[in-house]
């Protein structure tokens, strides 16, 4: 999941990134860790039946009037296939 | 015509009668493909056929490359040092192309062999191997049955299935294993390989089970995977983005503040929710 924001100056700015995998691989589908019996250790995916939150603070140039702020969650299947599964937006104000 | 139409049927008998009477050592993919072979199947099933053929289980071996690659390169080769034959290849195998019980030691060294030339982009390979699948006999007969210690191993020349509706063609029986999620756990859980031992390999039913069915879901694998939207034998997975868009939502939240005193510094506190709607978790297969 990447999140960016766009200022009204069309300036663009990375705010985070977030991935959520089996931990054996990494999205390009090379071994990270070893074998991938090491899925037993530690579980980065998204749990059914429960909301994953997660919590951005972004500050941006003085003067900045506005941001529009994008979320892009993109699925990847296998190195070199990768879908985007959402692509949501809100603009955010500064004015007094 | 009468005649034409009794030895057409006797033909297709004979070929879906042939893959579970027939056991032994098979030395070319050819002749697996010959005896194991969907191609029967689809004389009658053409539109069952069709949709499978969408499926990723048509595809179980050569979608699956880097990681039964990085099991015969990293795992039996360099770490355990262990031969590619049957016995060891059948550890990903039972799996991606449980028919391979079938097939000799040379072949399945010479699959492994290919696994990896293919994987390393040889098409030539990809094209062989991408003849070696889960295919209608491995489901409706080979496997059809859950806990065959206590209810039996499946009957050679039977094919088992939700109704049980008798055809001339072949022996048929109704399975109520083939309907649950336990039949899918098989391949899509902790995988218990031939030789006995344990591995972890697709973890999907334990967070179904643990996660999902123990705060409460009640939907079978077949329920989302197979009857919801007619989806059939295409059983689509993360490879179909519609598949993906309906097991997670999103929520974005935002708010604009200044962090300092005076004029202050224009930030965003941004929440973002992603709700997983599958019965798994997500990513997995």
């Amino acid at each position: 999941m990447d999140v960016t924001a766009r200022t009204d100056k069309g300036v663009v700015i990375n705010i985070g990134k977030k991935e959520y995998r089996e931990i054996g691989v990494d999205l390009d589908g090379n071994e990270r860790l070893g074998a991938w019996q090491i899925k037993e250790i530690i579980d980065l995916t998204l749990p059914p039946g429960k909301t994953t939150e997660e919590r951005f603070v972004a500050e941006f140039p003085e003067g900045t009037k506005s941001v529009d702020i994008e979320v892009l969650l993109t699925y990847y299947l296998t190195p070199g296939y990768q879908s985007v599964v959402h692509r949501v937006g809100k603009k955010v104000g500064f004015e007094r | 015509m009468r005649s034409i139409k009794i030895i057409g049927l006797m033909i297709v008998t004979f070929f879906l009668l042939v893959p579970v009477l027939v056991r032994g050592e098979f030395n070319t993919i050819d002749e697996l493909e010959r005896t194991y072979g969907d191609k029967a199947c689809k004389t009658c099933h053409e539109k069952t056929h069709a949709e499978w053929q969408k499926s990723l289980h048509a595809q179980s071996v050569v979608h699956s490359l880097g990681g039964v690659r990085n099991f015969i390169v990293f795992g039996l080769k360099r770490d355990w040092k262990k031969p590619v034959n049957r016995e060891n290849l059948m550890r990903c195998m039972h799996c991606h192309a449980p028919l391979l019980e079938h097939a000799s030691d040379s072949l399945a060294a010479e699959i492994g062999e290919l696994v990896v030339s293919a994987f390393d982009g040889n098409e030539g390979a990809k094209k062989q191997l991408a003849r070696l699948n889960v295919n209608c006999v491995v489901c409706h007969n080979t496997v059809a049955e859950v806990e065959i210690n206590l209810r039996g191993a499946t009957r050679p020349g039977v094919y088992y299935g939700p109704s049980g509706r008798p055809t001339a063609a072949h022996g048929t029986e109704k399975s109520k294993s083939i309907t649950s999620s336990a039949f899918c756990s098989r391949c899509h859980w902790l995988y218990t390989p031939p030789d006995g031992d344990t591995l972890y390999c697709n973890t999907l039913y334990g967070s179904y089970q643990d996660a999902y069915k123990a705060a409460g879901g009640a939907a079978t694998c077949q329920d989302c995977h197979m009857r919801a939207k007619e989806r059939g034998h295409t059983f689509p997975g993360a490879y179909v983005p519609e598949m993906v868009k309906e097991g997670i939502g999103i929520d974005l939240q935002a708010t604009g503040v200044r962090v300092q005193p005076g004029t202050g510094v224009p930030a965003a506190i941004i929440t973002i929710g992603l709700f997983n709607n599958a019965g798994h978790r997500i990513p997995d297969g």
